[in-house]
């Protein structure tokens, strides 16, 4: 469905000091650099994929959702949508796609939400039947009973996300493009958004790409993540078999009788103990011997080995590529600097 | 050409019942209209005193083209002015985006998304004087007032052609509402014919630089038959020109915000 080769988008920015004197420089010989916000990006989707992009901000999650959608023209590299080169920006490619931001919208402020979706009925020529059809289970999904007849500036934010997802959608697009969609909703309403989300996959077999700060939209609702950092890949995978990038394991115990702190800490990092119960984490290779070392020397009620959640190994990730680009960076600089 | 005609009819719709929400809005327009109608009046009274003409048109012929430019002012308020406003509000805040992702060509969306029913009655008032004051000038002829029809169409192209080339501009400057503001100073020189202005330097600005002699005057002139086949033909081929300039420049920036912008 989507077919990304060595995608590259640069911005050419102008750089400027603090001060008048800075700015009048600034202005007499401007001086520009090249920001490289996609740096060499390339995967595939399937059709029906729920694909995740986490990164930290700036990282190039946004502008390479506005590439696949065709609001930006890429600097290099190649993109391929559903068979059409997105910023062509065809009739039938805009009327497969969509792109929802949870920092912009496009219902008209002044009118209940349903004049915003008669509009975007004219545009998308839906026909009635279809309409009709699309929105009730829409209303059904989303429980925009009585929403829908309110004016849009006098909805909550979790409404007003509600109705933008229906609007957007409307037209039944294949490939959904998501920028943050739960940004600054509450849990219950994110959970909410992610369930529709879920639900819209299932029913058309719709492909969702999905970027968000919050790592839970992401592990709840993907099976696949992308993690970039800086413009580039540092992770591509099922959530399946990011656990077994996980350098750790988690041992839960359970005491009969209280233990003291420097005890414990000579099995491994001590996480928590609190009491009767306590957590390590241990090396993965060495996790089963010294659970069973743990079960001889300890008055040991419970024990358990599990997997560190799905936010911290990215997390561990993350940090790790973020390390690996500085020391590269740094092998070159001192390459540079050698004459 | 069916599916446009019918998004028309939904903008309107949409545009016309957002507005209704703000009724105090409504009175506050009125009143501006009728002061900006009452003073229209009294300067062509002062300026013509008993009844000496002014560059070749006498008081009546003149409040014929007063009444144009109130009229064209008017439609320029309704059709034009509140659309141009949103193009620099939705480049600032980013929601151009939705526009470009829409299944319909960009320029007709934005142009035609917004009527402003408020500023109605300033077309009314227009249309009114140039009527009433053709009435009171007698022998018109039908050639004249079919004429004026195309003569008022190239002039409203003309106008939104400027604005929205001016407008454009927000893809790189951002913040550019004022810009408009240049346009109107100028629109104000059509209250007055061309020929009132002395031969030379204003002439030539307001006929080929800024060409306001074909938004009021030439339509002016082709109700009260004074119309020469050169301004026709000159009216016509320069709002052609000038749309097909506003499509070029619209596609150009189109292409430099969605190459640059983030």
């Amino acid at each position: 469905m989507i077919h990304v080769q060595d995608l590259q988008k640069h911005y050419t920015v102008s750089e400027k000091e603090a001060g008048f004197l800075g700015s009048l420089r600034a202005f007499v010989r401007p001086k520009t650099k090249v920001v490289k916000a996609v740096d060499g990006v390339s995967f595939d989707i399937a059709a029906g994929e729920r694909v995740g992009f986490l990164g930290a901000n700036g990282a190039g999650k946004t502008t390479t959702l506005k590439m696949l959608s065709g609001l930006l023209h890429p600097t290099g590299g190649s993109v391929q949508v559903a068979g059409f080169t997105p910023f062509q920006r065809k009739t039938d490619f805009l009327k497969k796609i969509t792109l929802v931001m949870g920092q912009k919208q496009q219902l008209i402020w002044d009118l209940p939400a349903q004049d915003s979706f008669l509009v975007n009925q004219a545009i998308f020529e839906i026909g009635d039947l279809e309409f009709k059809a699309t929105l009730k289970e829409f209303t059904e999904i989303l429980e925009l009973d009585g929403i829908l007849k309110k004016q849009v500036r006098k909805l909550s934010l979790g409404e007003r996300m509600k109705c933008e997802l229906a609007a957007a959608l409307l037209h039944r697009p294949k490939v959904l493009f998501l920028d943050e969609p739960t940004i600054g909703l509450d849990v219950n309403m994110q959970v909410r958004i992610r369930e529709f989300i879920a639900e819209y996959n299932r029913r058309f077999e719709a492909t969702v790409i999905l970027t968000s700060h919050y790592m839970a939209d992401v592990t709840a609702l993907c099976e696949r993540i992308i993690v970039v950092e800086k413009g580039q890949i540092v992770l591509d995978g099922g959530i399946d078999s990011l656990m077994q990038r996980a350098q750790n394991k988690i041992i839960k115990l359970e005491f009969s009788h209280l233990i003291p702190r420097a005890q414990l800490e000579r099995y491994g990092t001590v996480q928590e103990l609190d009491g009767l119960s306590a957590q390590i984490l241990i090396p993965r290779a060495q996790a089963s011997q010294v659970a069973s070392r743990l079960l001889g020397e300890l008055p040991i009620a419970d024990v358990t080995i599990e997997d560190p959640p799905i936010e911290s190994i990215i997390g561990e990730i993350m940090s790790e590529a973020r390390v690996n680009q500085q020391n590269q960076r740094i092998d070159l600089e001192m390459m540079e600097a050698k004459p | 050409m069916n599916k446009h005609l019918k998004i028309l009819k939904i903008f309107a719709g949409s545009s016309v019942s957002a507005q209704m929400e703000y009724r105090a809005n409504f009175i506050v327009q009125m009143i501006s209209s009728l002061v900006a109608f009452v003073g229209a009046l009294l300067g062509l009274s002062v300026l013509f005193g008993d009844d000496a003409g002014l560059g070749g048109w006498s008081l009546l012929e003149a409040q014929v083209l007063v009444g144009v430019f109130l009229l064209l002012e008017g439609l320029t308020e309704v059709l034009v002015y509140p659309n141009v406003r949103k193009i620099a509000e939705m480049v600032r805040t980013g929601t151009m985006d939705f526009t470009l992702l829409k299944p319909i060509d960009s320029q007709f969306s934005v142009s035609s998304r917004n009527v402003n029913v408020f500023a109605f009655p300033n077309v009314l008032l227009g249309f009114g004087l140039m009527v009433y004051a053709l009435i009171k000038l007698g022998n018109v002829s039908w050639t004249g007032i079919l004429l004026s029809i195309p003569m008022l169409l190239s002039a409203l192209t003309i106008i939104y052609c400027i604005c929205f080339i001016l407008i454009t501009t927000a893809f790189w400057f951002v913040k550019v509402e004022n810009i408009i503001e240049l346009f109107w100073g100028f629109f104000r020189a059509g209250q007055f014919p061309i020929t009132a202005f002395p031969a030379g330097g204003a002439r030539i600005l307001f006929t080929y630089i800024v060409p306001i002699a074909f938004i009021t005057t030439v339509p002016a002139q082709a109700l009260i038959g004074k119309i020469s086949l050169e301004s026709v033909l000159a009216s016509l081929g320069i709002a052609s020109v000038l749309f097909v300039a506003s499509r070029l420049f619209w596609k150009f920036a189109l292409k430099s915000y969605t190459s640059a912008s983030s």
